[in-house]
């Protein structure tokens, strides 16, 4: 019996996907609350609503999800157009054309921005960070980086601390070569079907699209900065690494993220709130919260002045 | 050593899956090191980096592999540990029908507050045992988030505390430390608590131990506790107040299940201790122990409120006000239980000393006043004053009572409570020494205390008594044992074990120090 049912949302930058003529794609990869699904150049994410929108998801409630998702198996055919995904292996579609849009592009023009209220809560979340225990990734380098806290030396935390350091002291200096040869060093870096290493860069550049021109203390843009390291990382990591840090150099970024990104704007005294959102993209993955949040703290400090 | 591998194109799980995977096959016997990453460029220069490249393996491929292929690689003592390790990963990975997160029924750990409290939306209590100096961050948040906080962490900067302490009482909270050692909330323990059932008596803390004391010697009377609620060590400084213990009593006076209120503390502020026995002036009768404190100093204020000087009058006084009785409690009647004069007799001259060993501090607090009141200066890290402190080095000075729980004995090691290593070794120094007449020293028993300490401390005391018999002497062991029955490690249990190994058992603090100081006291050699 063919299953037919309605998307709650889906993000903005995938809709051309669906408003072109059908098109044949194939399932990439499935998880408990997740399937990645390959069109060409391109990987959208079907995501039970119980968890946060990406810039890449359509939402499924989490019953049909449930149902769908152990059915699926990598390689499986899968129709998107017309407003419409079909998987006929399943006999399950849904339709887009009443489905309301995600926009992954937090809205921060229309907030002030005060550096120094900002550069506090940065402080924070370097704290914050550096005493939570971290289930590998990078992020236990926030207090080396930052604390002077001493480096627990192991073959990846020797491989990433210089390209972390590069990264933000290139940033800082708009060196586009620095940039490039910091990126390389990362993209594609440790465990995960998003290795640690591009989570950083995400986080990172996605702070270079969409705040630097009001955070940095020079106020000049460095977007074209965040468009390199995708670029760079793109063809250095696996494919849906690649295409999460072409939506972050965009802007484009989980919801969870956007929304502390938000925060960040709210006066000092209000720095639960910030950390109740920091714990929120913590609670993403196994590492790529706290590796996301490294690089966005890193981001973040790289427009404040020169790191040493 | 070899390196073995195994690639699996095209093939994706997360990083929670690959990291489970991975330290399964890692914890194998003969296996020292494995990897399991998408095969990037940079994965592979971890690999060489890591020493877990597997050159000859990757050469024998007929393409090279790319980022989107996993690549697990094993370096191990030989090629059947290394290959038996691969088959442990790979089945494990194909196990997984859900493809790389967790199977359903299977609950990870909550890894924040928020994920937690989206597990039990009901949940109104945060207990919260982070290190370092920023436990105050969670027990923030919890407190934003209308939570309850039993906040067990310690070295929380006294001003965060204040601050803590004015958000919580703003949104009708309550904020159960820093460094709170014990609660029993709805019948539910807290951090280190003893099983007991639940009574009319509701107790209010600013002491872990001694809370604990109380409501031990409370259940042995057979009477049950209401609520236990505690405040943490500083409440009542100058600094914070008393504003968690007189929220405590509020919320105690209010309750229709207790009858009977205690409030115990180390020597509070002058001024706090006022504020509080004022409060104390309400329809409930109300027990109040300040350690250290003469209750005749508070006589203008304390009203109709029953001031005791130890923690055993304490529990006296509150069940005799619950309309239990008070004899039940284990009292000065237990002083006769061992037969103190003989055990006098056997001692050497150079023995006249004695050594308390304490995991608890107001416990130890507690016997270091009683002990000071017969027998003078008491040496302590926890001095009664600042002249009588240990030196840098100095392990015994006369009489001796150490806290064996303090900072400078448990920095980078379990509380002796939990691990009694530390209060081992101090027990065979103590009886090693020909001047120690008598070691005192106490055991507590309870959730996260040590599962079993009789076992590891009656061989311990044998041990010792058996050192110093060679040597001549006589050595007593006298235990101060705070538990309830319904403790997992069972009084009862761990009195028959310690006392078969020599020692003598009080379940009352105050009469093991009595005890203590009979024995070295000349009034027991006249009598």
């Amino acid at each position: 019996m063919a299953v037919s049912l309605i998307a709650i949302d889906y993000s903005r930058p995938i809709q051309p996907i669906f408003l072109h003529e059908p098109r044949v794609g194939t399932v990439h990869s499935v998880f408990n609350k997740v399937t990645n699904i390959t069109f060409d150049e391109t990987l959208l994410s079907l995501l039970s609503d119980e968890l946060p929108r990406m810039p890449n998801s359509v939402r499924l409630r989490s019953v049909v999800a449930d149902k769908l998702l152990p059915n699926l198996k990598p390689g499986m055919e899968v129709c998107v157009g017309s407003y419409t995904l079909v998987i006929p292996t399943c006999n399950f579609s849904f339709h887009l054309s009443r489905t309301p849009l995600w926009e992954p592009r937090p809205d921060v023009n229309s907030y002030q921005w005060n550096r120094e209220t900002v550069a506090q809560h940065t402080r924070l979340l370097t704290q914050f960070l550096a005493k939570k225990q971290h289930q590998g990734g990078l992020a236990p380098l926030v207090g080396p980086l930052f604390l002077e806290q001493p480096l627990q030396e192991t073959p990846l935390s020797r491989m990433a601390m210089p390209n972390l350091r590069l990264l933000a002291q290139a940033s800082w200096r708009q060196n586009i070569e620095g940039i490039e040869e910091a990126t390389r060093g990362l993209a594609g870096l440790g465990p995960g079907l998003t290795p640690s290493g591009d989570d950083v860069l995400g986080g990172f550049a996605a702070i270079m699209a969409l705040l630097s021109t009001q955070l940095s203390a020079d106020s000049i843009s460095r977007k074209h900065i965040a468009s390199k390291i995708a670029a760079v990382a793109k063809p250095r990591t696996t494919k849906l690494s690649g295409i999460l840090l072409e939506f972050a150099s965009l802007g484009e970024v989980s919801e969870q993220f956007g929304m502390l990104l938000l925060t960040l704007m709210l006066p000092a005294e209000e720095f639960g709130t910030v950390l109740r959102a920091a714990d929120r993209v913590l609670a993403f993955g196994a590492s790529s919260g706290s590796d996301t949040l490294l690089g966005m703290v890193l981001g973040l400090r790289a427009l404040e002045s020169e790191i040493d | 050593m070899v390196i073995r591998a195994l690639l699996k194109p095209n093939t994706y799980y997360d990083s929670i899956t690959l990291m489970s995977v991975a330290q399964a096959a890692k914890d194998l016997s003969g296996v020292e090191d494995i990897g399991a990453v998408m095969a990037t460029e940079v994965n592979l220069e971890l690999l060489l980096n890591a020493n877990l490249m597997p050159a000859a393996f990757l050469a024998e491929q007929q393409a090279p592999p790319g980022s989107e292929d996993l690549l697990i690689v094993v370096r191990a003592i030989d090629d059947a540990h290394a290959e038996a390790a691969l088959a442990v990963a790979e089945e494990r990975l194909t196990s997984r029908g859900d493809r790389g997160t967790p199977s359903r029924g299977e609950t990870l750990p909550a890894r924040s507050l928020e994920m937690a409290l989206k597990r039990d939306e009901a949940a109104n209590l945060a207990v919260i045992s982070v290190a370092g100096e920023h436990a105050w961050l969670e027990a923030e948040q919890a407190l934003r988030y209308g939570m309850h906080v039993f906040l067990f962490s310690d070295n929380v900067p006294v001003e965060q505390e204040k601050r803590l302490k004015a958000l919580a009482i703003s949104k009708g909270l309550l904020l159960m430390g820093p460094d709170c050692g014990t609660a029993i909330i709805n019948g539910i323990g807290l951090g280190f608590s003893n099983v007991v059932s639940r009574g009319s008596i509701g107790i209010v803390g600013a002491s872990g131990t001694g809370m604990q004391q109380i409501i031990c010697l409370i259940a042995a009377a057979g009477m049950g506790i209401s609520q236990a609620i505690g405040t943490g060590g500083r409440d009542l400084s100058e600094a914070i107040g008393g504003v968690m213990m007189r929220r405590g009593l509020e919320l105690l006076a209010n309750d229709e299940q207790t009858e009977v209120i205690v409030l115990v503390s180390k020597p509070p502020a002058e001024r706090v201790a006022r504020e509080i026995l004022a409060a104390t002036q309400i329809m409930k009768p109300v027990v109040v122990v300040f350690l250290g404190v003469d209750p005749e100093r508070f006589a203008s204020v304390s009203g109709n409120t029953h001031m005791a000087r130890t923690l055993t009058e304490g529990a006296e006084l509150a069940v005799s006000l619950a309309g239990g009785d008070r004899r039940r409690v284990p009292g000065k009647d237990a002083l006769n239980r061992y037969d103190l004069p003989k055990e006098h007799t056997k001692l050497a001259s150079s023995q006249r000393f004695i050594r308390a060993l304490y995991s608890g501090g107001t416990l130890c607090d507690e016997a270091m006043l009683l002990l000071n009141e017969q027998l003078g200066p008491i040496a302590s890290n926890i001095p009664l004053r600042p002249e009588w402190a240990l030196a840098p080095g100095e392990t015994f000075r006369g009489h001796t009572a150490l806290d064996l729980g303090s900072d400078e004995f448990t920095r980078g090691r379990p509380h002796p409570m939990i691990d009694p290593t530390i209060s081992l070794q101090y027990l065979a120094s103590a009886a090693d020494d020909p001047q120690t007449a008598v070691i005192l020293l106490d055991i507590v028993l309870g959730f996260c205390a040590q599962q079993n300490p009789a076992s590891v401390y009656s061989p311990a005391i044998v041990q010792a008594r058996e050192k110093a018999r060679f040597a001549g002497r006589s050595l007593p062991v006298i235990i101060s044992l705070c538990g309830t029955e319904g403790d997992p490690q069972r009084l009862s249990i761990q009195r028959t074990a310690l006392e078969a190994a020599g020692a003598m058992v009080y379940e009352s603090n105050e009469i093991a120090a009595r005890a203590a100081t009979l024995l070295v006291s000349d009034a027991l050699h006249q009598a």
